[in-house]
């Protein structure tokens, strides 16, 4: 019997909730919440910070200010300031502003009875155990749009002017609130808006060049050395811009090609596996978008297909597809179109999702455009279009 | 209060017991666990708490019990709880 071997080193490295120790093409902004709220070991209780970050689905709200409170507890800790970071998932506690409290003052008792009071009570027994402890609170709150929803200004009002209740007393709350738009605040009144705007910090979404930084580092910590190419990693990276530059895409889509890879016992994650890694995120191309393609575009697109199988590469130069094609035409006793007209075929697949185009880097002479199947893994989508030409053939003889 | 007072009620013993498993409470809580009524909870709750065995933190109208760390008895009812659970387990 053969030793199970698998691509993975440490896979919990891939996981949604791993907190890497870099982010990178987030330092600067990691840099910038640590001097928002630097204060907090210099001058506790004199002031409290109010910060928003915003971004679209995985540009790293989320790990930016869960490290951001990892590095700042430690500081504090060497400092002896009795400080928190606490973050919460609003949408977990269906954005009511009592369960997010409640689970707050939790932390510090974890009995502590979940009826009897309003949220309003809940705001001061926190504030309260604060006190009590001498502690003090950075608290981010994680999609913060569905705190807004449920509760509307009211809620955030009275987050933000905590000390207004309690003059003279330390200032123990900080937030940092992270939202995907920040139009999701335009509801608020003003008075709430001029004090959550101050401080922001926007995410822009990753470039593919940093998509392919971030799991390339992913990978070095994940997976055993060299069972990743560069071929696959591009074409993860590639998938994952075209998801709005999603890394968290890229992360969850590079565990399951593994998974696959590991599945199958090749000891490398190939760019077939992330090809089945993707399909089996999404649904696969739609059958009738296949079954309406002319008899070329289908012969056309079944060459890639072979081609993509055949060969453990991500990308295609054109003139090697042309060639998978032109085996595929004598297979079928038919003449093969001309490059013209093969090129309007790729436009044509490429706008229906099927192929995915693009320019190769500048190598010695000239550029030239490479294909890949996005989404599609190249076995199933040889066996649907056998299938349909079959169907096809047949028909025709009857 | 004797021991022998103080140890004669079924009720304040539950009482030390669950604070004893799980540190702090309010009185509802643990009338609701030891299926008591509220109003004797909170009277042995107070006999506990004269004794120096037990205080409380208010927290606007909610009242979390614990055992008080600073009492030499209640740090011997705590050994003799763990002492007991440890030997039964055995």
């Amino acid at each position: 019997m053969r030793l199970y071997r698998s691509v993975f080193r440490d896979e919990t490295k891939l996981d949604i909730n791993y907190v890497p120790y870099g982010l990178p093409h987030r330092e600067g902004e990691l840099r910038l919440l640590m001097e928002f709220f630097s204060f907090i070991l210099k001058v506790q209780g004199r002031m409290a910070q109010r910060v928003l970050i915003t971004g679209d689905v995985g540009t790293g709200k989320t790990v930016l200010s869960q490290r951001f409170g990892t590095n700042i507890i430690r500081e504090a800790d060497k400092r002896g300031t009795n400080l928190r970071y606490v973050h919460v998932n609003c949408r977990e506690y269906r954005g009511s502003l009592f369960l997010i409290l409640h689970h707050i003052v939790s932390i510090f008792y974890p009995n502590f009875p979940s009826r009897g009071y309003s949220a309003e009570e809940l705001l001061r027994i926190l504030l309260q155990v604060l006190d009590d402890q001498n502690t003090y609170v950075i608290l981010t709150l994680d999609e913060f749009e569905s705190l807004i929803d449920r509760e509307g200004s009211e809620a955030v009002y009275k987050l933000t002017r905590l000390q207004e209740i309690r003059m003279n007393k330390p200032q123990r709350v900080s937030l940092i609130c992270i939202l995907r738009n920040l139009r999701a605040i335009d509801c608020l009144d003003t008075s709430t808006r001029s004090t959550l705007q101050s401080n922001i910090i926007r995410l822009e979404r990753y470039s593919e060049q940093q998509l392919m930084d971030i799991l390339s580092d992913r990978v070095s910590m994940a997976f055993k050395p060299s069972t990743v190419p560069e071929d696959t990693l591009s074409l993860i990276a590639e998938l994952a811009f075209s998801e709005n530059g999603n890394a968290r895409f890229g992360i969850e889509l590079l565990w399951r090609a593994g998974k696959y890879a590991d599945a199958e016992d090749l000891g490398i994650v190939t760019p077939e596996c992330a090809r089945k890694a993707v399909s089996s995120i999404y649904a696969v191309m739609r059958k009738s978008d296949l079954a309406s393609l002319s008899l070329h575009e289908k012969l056309f697109l079944l060459g890639m297909a072979r081609f993509f199988k055949e060969n453990e590469k991500a990308y295609a130069s054109l003139k090697e597809v042309e060639q998978a094609y032109a085996v595929v035409c004598e297979e079928f006793d038919t003449q093969p179109q001309s490059h013209t007209q093969l090129w309007k075929y790729l436009q044509m697949l490429s706008a229906l999702g099927i192929v995915q185009k693009k320019v190769s880097a500048a190598e010695s002479r000239g550029r030239s455009t490479l294909v890949y199947l996005p989404r599609v893994p190249a076995h199933e989508l040889e066996k649907e279009l056998s299938i349909i030409l079959e169907k096809e053939g047949s028909a025709s003889q009857s | 209060m004797n021991i022998e007072e103080v140890f004669s009620s079924r009720l304040r013993m539950k009482i030390l017991k669950v604070l004893a498993q799980v540190g702090e409470l309010n009185v509802s809580e643990i009338a609701r666990r030891l299926r008591a009524n509220y109003k004797t909870t909170n009277e042995h709750l107070k006999i506990l708490e004269d004794e120096g065995i037990i205080l409380h933190k208010v927290f606007g109208r909610i009242r979390l019990y614990r055992f008080n760390e600073h009492s030499p008895k209640a740090k011997a009812i705590q050994d003799l709880m763990e002492a007991w659970e440890h030997a039964n387990k055995q």
